[in-house]
């Protein structure tokens, strides 16, 4: 039998496995919004580990990861310092979000927010800029995922095939069974993606170098420019210390604050779940090692993929596996992109809905979950139309979404912490800060010491935040008790 | 060790952590060589600080939860 031929029929029976559980999944939950939206707040440790780990390990790490390890070197280890800095504040703010959450019936972001802060404008806003940050994202998932296919299968299923295929089965269990379906199937794809990457990092190097150490020995012997922190640009020059500190600093920052992360904080078990999920996440995190690994062993191989962003697929083509190993790797890319995916896809619908929609209509539950659903399928469609036309500018979009993302974080602890703080403090720093990281991102020229546009709004939001506020009038203690007691 | 220490300890490693992987930190320790267990310097000095982190978290969580079992409500 042909290689690609056994390649698929692993790829069908893994999105097959995958499709069983996220619709078994679905079975157990309520017929609500807090069902939908939050899996009736009913996530154990497992579940939580897993879908907070698979939900931030996306296409981007597990093809990203490597390809810049591969053409840009120590650069990469950015990717590596962030995850833990932006997740252990989450060990207070989590179980505190949760309370708030169980106490008030939030089951977003925006809900959390305009909660201390009552203004439907905020809450549009907030929708809106997590739509803008999300299709983008959603995109390159799908691309991702049509690319591994089309790679693998020599281009017998080709990228739109693919794509739809892998993205039809995550709409399918997203629509039915909403956030349980999304825990489960990440459950079973993030075991599925630590195996795989770890089984295939350490192979690689030892297979094609005799070893770890050896094989950096020989990169930093003929390639020395490589591994020089910070790294390489993507052209090939050195890059900057102030990028490579604010990229950790930005992604830090952003990194919980994406929604459909953030949001996992509602649906925790209980506070004790929530609290091991943040002590154990770093491991998660260790993950990237044996990814990179795989990256830096294309450095030395002779010939090179069409693109950096190619080389996971290209050294597992080259290095002539069994089809059996190339279908088992095919799947764990697969899961990458997909468990980030439908949890993609399932917060930008919650959120548009919950945040968006419903503050200016008021609708039953029924019609929510339906309009949501609704939803789901729009943002597919949309995202799945970019996938197969890659705008160039919808790759610049994406690396501008951490920008945006990072200034959900003052307003999210100002709600928390700053009993001084106002709504109109909330709304002027939110647009000042988006606006400013929105200004850098188009003109990069004017960025100080090469710092990350998303920084730069930040040390603008925070001052008009704090400075609005105090020159706004207090929120009265009767609204403030209410919130927090 | 009182609830206090153990929060301030938490949160200093983690700051100490963002000095140390940042510039200028990092400076000191941004190397190729020597390699340790096999990775470049850099990269197996991330790693550590993320063990550390896992360990840090495991510890304070202990000191938290004795708190809260002991009595005094959650702060």
């Amino acid at each position: 039998m042909e290689q690609w031929i056994v390649v698929t029929i692993i790829i069908t029976l893994y999105l097959g496995l995958t499709l069983t559980i996220g619709l078994l999944a679905g079975r157990k939950q309520s017929d609500s919004v807090a069902g939908y939206v939050a899996a009736d707040r009913s996530f154990g440790l497992l579940v939580m580990y897993f879908v907070t780990g698979a939900s931030v390990f996306s296409a981007f790490a597990f093809l990203g990861g490597p390809g810049w390890a591969y053409s840009r070197g120590a650069a990469a280890f950015y990717i590596l310092a962030y995850g833990a800095l932006g997740m252990a504040p989450f060990y207070w703010v989590g179980p505190r979000v949760a309370a708030l959450g169980r106490r008030h019936g939030f089951v977003t972001q925006a809900q959390l927010i305009t909660g201390r802060f009552p203004s439907r404008n905020l809450s549009g806003l907030i929708a809106l800029l997590s739509l803008i940050a999300f299709v983008p994202y959603v995109t390159l998932q799908m691309r991702g995922a049509g690319i591994v296919i089309e790679a693998v299968t020599d281009g017998n299923v080709p990228i739109w095939l693919g794509s739809a295929v892998a993205y039809g089965i995550v709409i399918a269990y997203v629509l039915s069974a909403g956030a349980m379906a999304v825990g489960w199937t990440n459950t079973f794809q993030g075991i599925f993606m630590v195996v795989i990457a770890w089984s295939l990092g350490l192979y690689l190097p030892n297979a094609l170098y005799g070893g770890i150490g050896e094989m950096f020995t020989q990169i930093v012997a003929e390639r020395p420019d490589l591994l020089d922190p910070p790294g390489l640009t993507a052209t090939g020059e050195a890059w900057s210390w102030g990028a490579y500190s604010s990229f950790i600093l930005v992604s830090a920052v952003g990194l919980m604050m994406w929604p459909h992360l953030f949001m996992k904080a509602f649906t925790a078990k209980d506070d004790d779940t929530l609290r091991r999920t943040v002590i154990l996440f770093p491991t998660f995190q260790l993950f990237l090692i044996p990814v990179f690994l795989i990256g830096f062993s294309g450095v030395l191989f002779a010939g090179s993929p069409p693109s950096s962003d190619f080389i996971l697929p290209f050294m597992i083509l080259e290095t002539e596996l069994p089809a059996l190993v190339v279908g088992l790797f095919c799947a764990g890319a697969l899961s990458a992109s997909m468990s980030t995916g439908d949890a993609l896809l399932h917060a930008s619908a919650s959120v548009v809905v919950e945040d968006g929609v419903q503050q200016f209509v008021d609708l039953d539950e029924h019609t929510q979950r339906r309009l949501m659903q609704g939803l789901v399928l729009l943002t597919g469609a949309t995202a799945y139309i970019f996938a197969q036309d890659p705008d160039s500018s919808l790759v610049l979009l994406l690396a501008s979404a951490y920008g945006i993302i990072a200034q959900f974080a003052p307003p999210v602890l100002a709600a928390l912490y700053w009993r001084r703080a106002t709504t109109r403090g909330v709304i002027a720093g939110l647009i000042a800060g988006a606006a400013t990281a929105f200004f850098f991102w188009q003109n990069p020229e004017y960025k100080p010491f090469d710092i990350h546009e998303g920084i730069v709004g930040l040390l603008v939001h925070i001052p008009v935040l704090i400075i609005v506020s105090l020159a706004t009038e207090p929120q009265t203690e009767e609204h403030l008790d209410a919130f927090f007691e | 060790m009182s609830l206090r220490t153990a929060r301030v300890l938490a949160a200093g490693y983690h700051l100490a952590m963002l000095y140390f992987v940042t510039w200028p930190g990092i400076l000191p320790f941004a190397k190729a060589e020597p390699l340790v267990l096999g990775l470049p310097f850099t990269m197996a000095w991330i790693a550590v600080w993320i063990a550390g982190s896992v360990i840090v978290l495991a510890l304070l969580d202990r000191v938290e939860k004795k708190h809260r079992i002991d009595g005094g409500g959650d702060a």
